[in-house]
């Protein structure tokens, strides 16, 4: 109680800023000064950095996807998931177009709407008109492809839950953090029914971070830590999971004497990025890549495929990226204009950070096998559009941080 | 405060400071760990990487033929059609489908005569010490019929294939089946013996050799298994092959048998202990059953055998394909004396009166008699200080006296008195010869007791007993009790606790023919590794022993045995033969055997002026040496001499009903 006073001497108006402030090269050169009176065209304030990071991403992740699932045959490369990946790509683009396009501060006003569809749809997944895969029931079959709505509640309720909590005054009083833990936490049980661990536990990153910059009282973040982690144990203790999910959750924590499936996808992941060396065998050269002997390598197992071809040098590279595009969404919270879209930004932030630590970490042995994608990169529809969605919030509140 | 735009208020800068750091803070655990994995593992996960997707895969290689010493050949490798079922494929077949497989593939194997059943089918086919990537051999020769039928109905037989292998083939059927011995599939024991064998290693159902020279030389008839280095994916199925080393046969063994006298010692072997069944018994002997015999052929001027006959033999076609239990069953069935064994290393019997050569040399040697001393042979001898005993008193075989008598006249007419007198003498006097062995150690320079060391597998020692060794053996069944003048007598006759194998005696006689040089007995000239290029390794004779001969004993001794194929115990035998031109020195000897006819046994060797081949024949349960062992030896000097032609090998080996041709041998004591 007392420590929460203290900041209150702290707070200090970090939200909008004048443009005449502005802090990165490309704004001082569009800088005309305040007497200008017609600002420039807004695709001048695209993020370019950001931009060109995600397609360097996404040109590397489609390589791994070809050279993981391009088959056996060294003279006949089977070209079918590379071809879907540029597809979705395609249309992560163009989702991110029509993301930036529309000025973000009027999703604010109709963020429910998409937050009640993705409800429906995750509740509708768990029925009969969904379709379940290793245990896990998350897809519409849509053809030939499939709709994970997971993947897409992700951006809309970080959307939802900035609108949320961008209208209270900070600190948050205790309304606010359970009125946005709801939010949060309803698509969550929903995931958690399918039952997907990973998803889920993307939404408790997404929660903890949005909460801790929206001003929640260090209280509320400490309790909501301290009942998240005994949920966590006693969800491990109970019989709410099958023995393949907890053995999934605890491998890494005990990597010599486990044996089995999820040791093996373990064991086989780091002999594929350890084996890679410094440099990589080459591209299209690693042998664990080419034999299959990495389960969903293409999807959730992609930054193995990295290491081995393109070793330590390669990895270092896309996470350097992957830095390099958090950076700029860190710098566009900052520079956001409004709370709303300091709070998108911060929601996007953790989003892209948990899952990139998450998935990395778990090709790695430093993270439980949970089955999430690495944005930009894993093979996959509605993870890739969704991602590149994401991208273009943070892009729509860069371009409009003056106006 | 605020100048929001937009409604929202201000926010503590460090806590978005905050989630910079966190984000910060899990990037640099990943690089730690990424380098922890990637530059100070890699060396490691790339062994493990290149394990994951490398299986080795081993492809048979022929084995060397094994040939006479003209270069004929004894052991050959043919082409047969082999079933097999290829895991790999086989492993991807649906369960049902591949029951129903192997339930087809029963029948049709039990119908061309194979003994499988489904269940040894499937317990071959799921073993897992076979290669996944190389095809499980179920049935071996099949007819070229059923190989035809399969390859047509190749859809009703998914993942069954048939290959060609090698099979042990044997031109001259069972001849010298002793001497080159048999392979078969490698056991369990010699998978683990063999473990360690990193140049030809051992797969499952490899064949190895499991006695005779197959055995002794499959270091070197063994050829080097091809490798096959394929890549598998994660399933383990194979991709592609990497590398590939082909196999390479293994080296051909040139024996120094010469088929043609092999077949011929064989024959005269087998119409000698025939003969022998004919005869009556002597008096109230047991009959001649004449079970087992053996007769080698040597070169004594190098120790190299010409012939090592064995009977009774064996045919080893069957134990190559795959003898069934019936076959195997009768091969060990002691009823059966045992086919397998090569009698000529492996049986170990008293030499009777062929020990004399050893006796004589003792006594000669060591000063105990002189050759012209003059002995009186009254028909027997009386142990000295012996009493009370009906043992005390021997007489000679067949009671028969030569009175006054010289050593070469003991041997020509095979006196016993004159060989008791000189044991009992080395046993009475032993202080004066150096101890109570001292008759041992001079017959031990022969070689007896020990074994020649000639690369056969199994090869027996014999027994030269003494008074240590009887002492001890006595002891092992419970009594005390020692030496005496009685066992030096019994031994000086080559009688009692005195084995020897036919090998040994005929090497014995092959030293002495050659002046005293001992040879270890050569069965392998020379080893011819494969390819055009590689040298022949030659295998040099060598010398075991030297033994001081000088012309005062060997000359009345040589007197002596020459005797015996012309006026002796083998005149009879011998009736007829080129004694001028081509004169043989031999012994006969008769050795006794509790409850059984006697063991004839005959060594000889010619011709003796310029010796070029020893002989020594051996026949259980037979009667007289004179009488049975001496014309399988003479028939065998007939050829070698000259007089008769030397018939060629018949090719598949000899007719089944030998056709006598030997001379009689008469009825002399020995």
């Amino acid at each position: 109680m007392t420590s929460v006073d203290l900041g209150t001497a702290k707070w200090r108006e970090i939200g909008p800023r004048r443009w005449s402030e502005g802090g990165g090269r490309t704004e001082r050169r569009n800088e005309s000064g305040p007497f200008r009176r017609k600002p420039p065209p807004l695709w001048r304030h695209v993020d370019l950095l950001l931009v060109l990071a995600t397609i360097a991403i996404s040109v590397l992740g489609a390589l791994m996807i070809l050279s993981s699932t391009r088959g056996t045959d060294p003279n006949a490369y089977d070209l079918t998931f590379l071809r879907r990946q540029a597809v979705f790509t395609g249309m992560g683009l163009a989702t991110t177009v029509l993301v930036a396009t529309v000025d973000y501060r009027r999703l604010r006003d109709w963020a429910w709407m998409p937050y009640v569809v993705v409800l429906l749809l995750l509740g509708l997944v768990l029925t009969a008109v969904g379709t379940e895969r290793r245990g896990t029931q998350a897809w519409f079959q849509l053809g030939a492809f499939q709709l994970q709505p997971a993947e897409v509640a992700k951006v809309v309720v970080i959307i939802a839950v900035a609108a949320l909590l961008a209208h209270p005054d900070p600190p948050l009083g205790a309304r606010w953090v359970g009125l946005g833990l709801l939010t949060l936490g309803l698509p969550m049980m929903l995931i958690l029914i399918q039952p997907d661990m990973g998803t889920a536990l993307v939404f408790v990153a997404i929660a903890m971070g949005m909460l801790l910059v929206a001003g929640a009282k260090l209280r509320h973040l400490v309790v909501i830590t301290a009942v998240g982690v005994i949920g966590v144990i006693g969800i491990m203790n109970s019989d709410v999971l099958e023995d393949y999910q907890r053995d999934r959750l605890t491998t890494f924590l005990d990597q010599d004497t486990h044996l089995g499936q999820e040791t093996y996808n373990l064991n086989q992941s780091k002999i594929a990025l350890g084996s890679g060396g410094m440099s990589g065998k080459g591209l299209f050269e690693g042998t664990q890549t080419r034999l299959g002997n990495v389960p969903e390598q293409h999807t959730d197992f992609i930054f193995t495929a990295l290491g081995e071809e393109l070793g330590f040098v390669g990895c270092a590279t896309v996470l350097g990226l992957f830095l390099v595009i958090c950076w700029r969404v860190w710098r566009t919270a900052q520079m956001a204009r409004d709370r709303f879209g300091m709070l998108l930004c911060v929601g996007v932030l953790s989003m892209l950070v948990f899952q990139v630590f998450q998935n990395a970490g778990m090709t790695m042995g430093i993270m439980p096998i949970t089955g999430i994608p690495l944005p930009f990169m894993s093979y996959g529809g509605s993870s890739t559009i969704a991602s590149w969605a994401a991208l273009g919030l943070v892009l729509n509140v860069h371009m409009r941080r003056f106006r | 405060m605020s100048a929001s735009l937009s409604g929202s208020s201000s926010v503590p800068r460090w806590r978005l400071s905050v989630l910079g750091v966190v984000a910060v803070a899990l990037f640099v655990a990943m690089f730690a760990r990424l380098y922890d994995l990637q530059i100070v593992g890699a060396s490691e996960f790339k062994v493990q990487a290149e394990a994951n997707r490398v299986r080795l895969v081993q492809v048979p290689a022929p084995r060397g033929r094994i040939l006479d010493r003209y270069g004929r050949v004894l052991v050959d490798n043919r082409i047969a059609v082999v079933v097999a079922v290829e895991r790999n494929s086989f492993d991807n077949l649906p369960a049902a489908k591949r029951d129903e497989v192997l339930m087809r593939l029963a029948g049709e194997l039990n119908n061309i005569g194979e003994p499988v059943t489904i269940d040894s089918l499937r317990a071959r086919v799921y073993d897992q010490r076979f290669s996944r990537y190389a095809p499980v051999p179920v049935a071996q020769d099949v007819p070229e019929a059923f190989k035809i039928y399969l390859e047509e109905h190749a859809d009703l037989f998914p993942s069954v294939s048939v290959q060609r292998t090698t099979l042990r083939s044997y031109p001259y059927g069972p001849l010298a089946a002793n001497v080159v011995g048999y392979t078969g599939k490698i056991n369990e024991a010699e998978l683990t013996a063999f473990k360690a064998e990193t140049a030809k290693p051992y797969a499952l159902n490899d064949d190895i050799g499991k006695s005779g020279i197959e055995k002794s030389y499959e270091a070197h008839l063994r050829g080097t298994p091809g490798q096959r280095e394929l890549e598998v994916d994660a399933e383990g199925d194979p991709v592609r092959v990497i590398r590939e080393t082909p196999p390479v046969p293994g080296s051909d063994i040139v024996l120094s048998l010469d088929i043609d006298v092999q077949a011929l010692a064989q024959q005269r072997l087998e119409q000698g202990l025939e003969a022998a069944r004919q005869r009556a018994p002597r008096g109230d002997n047991s009959p001649n059953n004449a079970t087992t015999g053996a007769v080698v052929v040597e070169d004594p001027n190098n120790g190299q055998l010409l012939a090592l006959a064995s009977y009774p033999t064996y045919d080893p076609v069957p134990l190559a394909d795959g003898i069934d239990n019936e076959e195997w069953a009768y091969l060990n069935d002691p009823a059966n004396h045992y086919p397998l064994n090569n009698w000529a290393i492996q049986g170990q019997w008293s030499p009777g009166s062929t020990m004399k050569l050893f006796t004589a040399y003792a006594a000669l040697k060591s000063g105990l008699r002189a050759a012209d001393t003059v002995f009186y042979d009254r028909g027997g001898y009386s142990i000295p200080g012996c009493s009370g005993d009906p043992h005390c008193f021997r007489s000679n075989a067949g009671g028969a006296a030569y009175g006054r008598i010289t050593l070469p006249e003991a041997l020509t007419v095979s006196s016993d008195a004159y060989f008791y007198e000189v044991g009992a003498q080395f046993w009475l006097q032993r202080e004066r010869f150096g101890g109570e062995d001292a008759m041992q150690q001079y017959m031990g320079e022969w070689g007896l007791g020990a074994d020649t060391g000639v690369p056969l597998t199994e090869e027996r020692p014999g027994r030269l007993p003494t008074p240590q060794w009887y002492r001890n053996y006595r002891e092992q069944q419970g009594k005390h009790e020692d030496w005496t003048a009685g066992h030096s007598v019994n031994l000086a006759i080559g009688q009692g606790d005195m084995v020897l194998t036919p090998l040994q005696l005929a090497n014995g006689y092959a030293t002495f023919a050659n002046g005293g040089t001992r040879y270890q007995p050569q069965v392998v000239l020379r080893i011819e590794p494969p390819g055009r290029d590689a040298a022949p390794i030659p295998v040099d004779p060598v010398v075991v022993q030297q033994i001081d001969l000088p012309a005062e004993i060997r000359d009345p001794m040589l007197e002596g045995f020459v005797g015996v194929t012309q006026r002796g115990t083998a005149a009879r035998a011998f009736s007829g033969f080129d004694h001028e031109n081509w004169p043989v020195a031999g012994k006969t000897g008769t050795a006794q055997v509790d409850g059984k006819a006697d063991t004839a046994v005959f060594a000889a060797f010619g011709p003796a002026t310029a010796p070029q081949y020893a002989i020594s024949v051996f026949m259980e349960e037979s009667g007289f040496g004179g009488t049975n062992a001496a014309p399988v030896a003479r028939a065998l000097f007939d050829s070698l001499s000259g007089a008769a032609p030397l018939p060629e090998a018949p090719l598949g080996g000899l007719p089944t009903e030998p056709e006598s041709g030997l001379t009689d041998g008469g009825s002399t004591y020995d």
